[in-house]
């Protein structure tokens, strides 16, 4: 009877209820598709900064459109892709996972979407006026943000797209966190969830802490620009620098936590195997969360004007946690029986390029070192090797994996390595010449350099890779299309999952389960399976 | 006696190496378990695996030993950085530092010499070698960053403070230096070269004021 009476409502009923429904799942898919278009666009401004840097000189724009595109392309990744689409993730799966038929707050929910949203579009409508878009980089340090240095319309709707979509992202923490902690399913204990529960418990924590520092810091800024008197004092300058990275350095870790859960579950479920230490690994991102609160300052070691070896003690101290938590992936799979299907070669990916990421950031930890390579193309290699080769990767990881569950049919295996081989030989060719280009002397957010510098080989490679990214998500792209219209049906439980969102239907009905099975570990229909064996 | 000159090129290279080789071995240590783990776990047929489901003692261990290794590298970094940020009491020469939108003044105070970039030419740093040069640097608009890539060295210039640092040039010869720090339209254009004279030939552009 269930199934007949909720088909209807399963089914998006035109785009208008779709994008005002209060359907967790319907939100976060909205939320999904919206980050996703700023991917694309701001990819497509990646891969113009990467032609015009191919060869020294200028020859596609200006170095004031250079500026914008940077700007744009690392606020957009930042503020409208990377954070939405950690929290969109959670905001579908966490209520599955703990046995939830709603998210808390399902209209506060609805308004975090859409004040991202609301904040996108008024960040990129710089682009259509007098001066352009933002052009002071994502992190608008002053006084090259403020009226004088940086006049125009563009920066201040770029300030205000930065608040509204940081509200956003906290609304939709505030929810995420309050289902994990109020809408547990019985028997479903703190210490029974999913690590990607956990993984989501610490992203929240951390935007909730760090994110509202961050809309101080534009609200003051605004009121800089407008009526002065905030940061053009002695110190000033230096206060903007912390309140930012207060925020900015919490963000990398929301931006990558999520990605750590899904690559935690999938390599669980490939290698049919419970995850391997899960109170050390929960602990872990505890003590991450709480870590990352007190590193900020390491972007700052250049300034000469904060504590340097407080700040690298503790930066250099989330090796700990992180090594814990590759400890706890590595052993999950030696012991395992180990499948190579899509999701689990994104993991893979993630798993062993993120490394990089992981250890060159223990390397910028350390100040001696940093003075050298801070602002240079070593970090942006850095940044994107911790977000594109990890993040992305843990995210394409969680599509192919979830997909059968969300629209109740596979994308295709084929495809989806072709895809995967494609983004491996790509990203690994745009970013790790980076780190040569920067302890090489190639300072970043740079237009243009010198054909005497001997930096063009490895640019042109970069570019080229960054093509080779491009072709990858047009794979990506046909693999849905095509998923789409064959609609091979997956059933609800295609993987033999371990969590709860594996024992309802794929596409689950409005309400999430019509009956929930036992609930005695963080594995339960893992434990299910043992048990019929 | 004098207070041994530090030159941060050979403080950057030593730290740097011990960092450079932990990160190769931790590298090819998970490369070679992820490896092993995919090759020898493979699934084949349809088993199931049974295995225990935490190790607390060895992840314990494990923690511990990352735990080690950080101190290590703690250790080495507070070192080097207490070496590296010493300024001299007495320096043989100041050099200060002007950054402005989109170029560079050099005054070099005791022999009243001034160098300055125009857009269309990169302006010189004159300096000595094998000399302890105190930089004083500070910004008149935007914040900017002094950078020397072959001194392994960058510190930024801000509008509201001076800031202080020693460099040591070892070599006679030309390098280049940059605007590390994104400062507005014509940021890529914010270069400067680097001209490391014998001390002699310092004394002569100088004035004979050193």
């Amino acid at each position: 009877m269930t199934s007949v009476a909720e088909a209807p409502a399963v089914r998006s009923s035109g785009v208008l209820a779709s994008l005002f429904s209060t359907d967790h799942k319907r939100i976060a898919l909205n939320l999904l598709a919206v980050s996703f278009f700023w991917f694309l666009l701001d990819g497509v401004f990646a891969l113009l900064m990467r032609t015009e840097l191919a060869r020294p000189g200028m020859q596609l724009m200006s170095e004031d459109t250079y500026n914008q595109l940077f700007t744009e392309h690392g606020s957009g990744m930042i503020f409208l892709f990377v954070t939405p689409l950690a929290l969109a993730i959670g905001l579908y799966f966490v209520p599955l996972q703990i046995g939830a038929a709603e998210i808390a707050g399902p209209r506060f929910a609805l308004g975090g979407f859409w004040l991202i949203v609301a904040g996108g579009l008024t960040m990129d409508s710089g682009w259509f006026t007098a001066h352009g878009a933002a052009k002071a980089g994502w992190t608008a340090f002053y006084p090259l943000s403020g009226a004088q240095r940086s006049p125009g319309l563009g920066m201040d709707l770029w300030i205000i797209g930065v608040v509204l979509a940081t509200v956003g992202a906290i609304v939709l923490a505030a929810c995420i966190l309050s289902t994990l902690l109020r809408l547990r399913a019985p028997s479903m204990t703190l210490l029974r969830m999913p690590v990607f529960c956990w993984t989501e418990v610490a992203t929240c924590l951390m935007v909730l802490a760090s994110f509202p520092v961050l809309v101080v810091a534009m609200v003051l800024l605004y009121y800089d620009r407008h009526f002065g008197g905030v940061f053009d004092t002695q110190g000033g300058p230096v206060a903007y620098q912390h309140l930012f990275w207060f925020y900015g350095h919490p963000v990398v870790y929301v931006m990558f936590f999520p990605f750590v859960g899904i690559v935690a579950e999938v390599v669980a479920v490939f290698s049919r195997r419970r995850f391997f230490g899960y109170s050390a690994m929960v602990l872990s991102l505890l003590a991450f969360a709480g870590l990352s609160m007190s590193v900020w300052a390491h972007h700052m070691f250049a300034t000469g004007r904060v504590t340097n070896q407080y700040f690298s003690l503790t930066s250099t101290s989330l090796a700990v946690p992180g090594g814990i938590e590759y400890f706890d992936l590595v052993a999950t799979m030696i012991g395992g029986a180990i499948l190579l299907r899509t999701p689990m070669l994104f993991a893979l990916g993630f798993i062993l390029q993120f490394l990089i990421g992981g250890l060159t950031g223990i390397i910028l930890g350390s100040p001696p070192i940093d003075y050298h390579l801070t602002d240079t193309f070593f970090v942006v290699g850095h940044m994107h090797y911790v977000l594109f080769a990890g993040s992305i990767f843990g995210f394409f990881a969680g599509a192919y994996y979830w997909w059968p569950k969300v629209f109740g049919c596979f994308l295709g295996e084929g495809l989806g390595k072709l895809q995967f081989a494609l983004m491996v030989i790509g990203t690994n060719l745009t970013f790790f010449p980076m780190h040569i280009l920067g302890y090489d002397g190639m300072p970043r957010r740079i237009a243009n350099y010198s054909k005497h510098a001997g930096w063009t080989g490895l640019n042109e490679l970069s570019t080229a890779g960054s093509y080779v990214i491009a072709l990858s998500m047009l794979v990506f792209g046909w693999n849905v299309w095509r998923s789409m219209r064959k609609r091979v049906a997956a059933g609800p439980d295609p993987w033999e999952g371990h969590t709860l969102e594996w024992a309802t239907s794929s596409p689950p009905p409005r309400h999430n389960f019509d009956s929930l099975p036992p609930i005695r570990s963080y594995a339960p229909l893992y434990d299910l399976r043992q048990g019929e064996s | 006696m004098p207070p041994p000159v530090i030159d941060k090129r050979h403080e950057f290279a030593w730290l740097f190496s011990h960092y450079e080789w932990l990160m190769i071995a931790v590298t090819a240590i998970v490369y070679a378990a992820v490896l092993f783990a995919v090759v020898r776990y493979r699934r084949r047929g349809d088993e199931r695996p049974r295995g225990r489901d935490e190790a607390k003692i060895a992840e314990s261990i494990y923690a511990g030993a990352i735990g080690v290794i950080v101190v290590i590298l703690v250790a080495l970094t507070f070192t080097t950085e207490s070496r590296m940020d010493a300024l001299a009491a007495r320096p043989k020469l100041r050099i200060e530092v002007t950054a402005f939108q989109w170029q560079w003044r050099f005054d070099y105070p005791r022999s009243g010499r001034t160098v300055i970039g125009s857009p269309n030419r990169e302006p010189t740093l004159l300096v000595p070698a094998h000399t302890q040069i105190e930089f004083s640097a500070r910004a008149t608009d935007v914040i900017h960053s002094f950078w020397i890539p072959s001194e392994r060295f960058k510190r930024d210039a801000f509008p509201d403070r001076t800031t202080r640092f020693d460099l040591v040039f070892e070599h006679v010869g030309e390098t280049a230096g940059h605007c590390a720090e994104f400062c507005g339209l014509r940021h890529a254009d914010m270069n400067f070269n680097v001209r490391v004279l014998s001390p002699a030939d310092f004394r002569a552009w100088a004035g004979g004021q050193g």
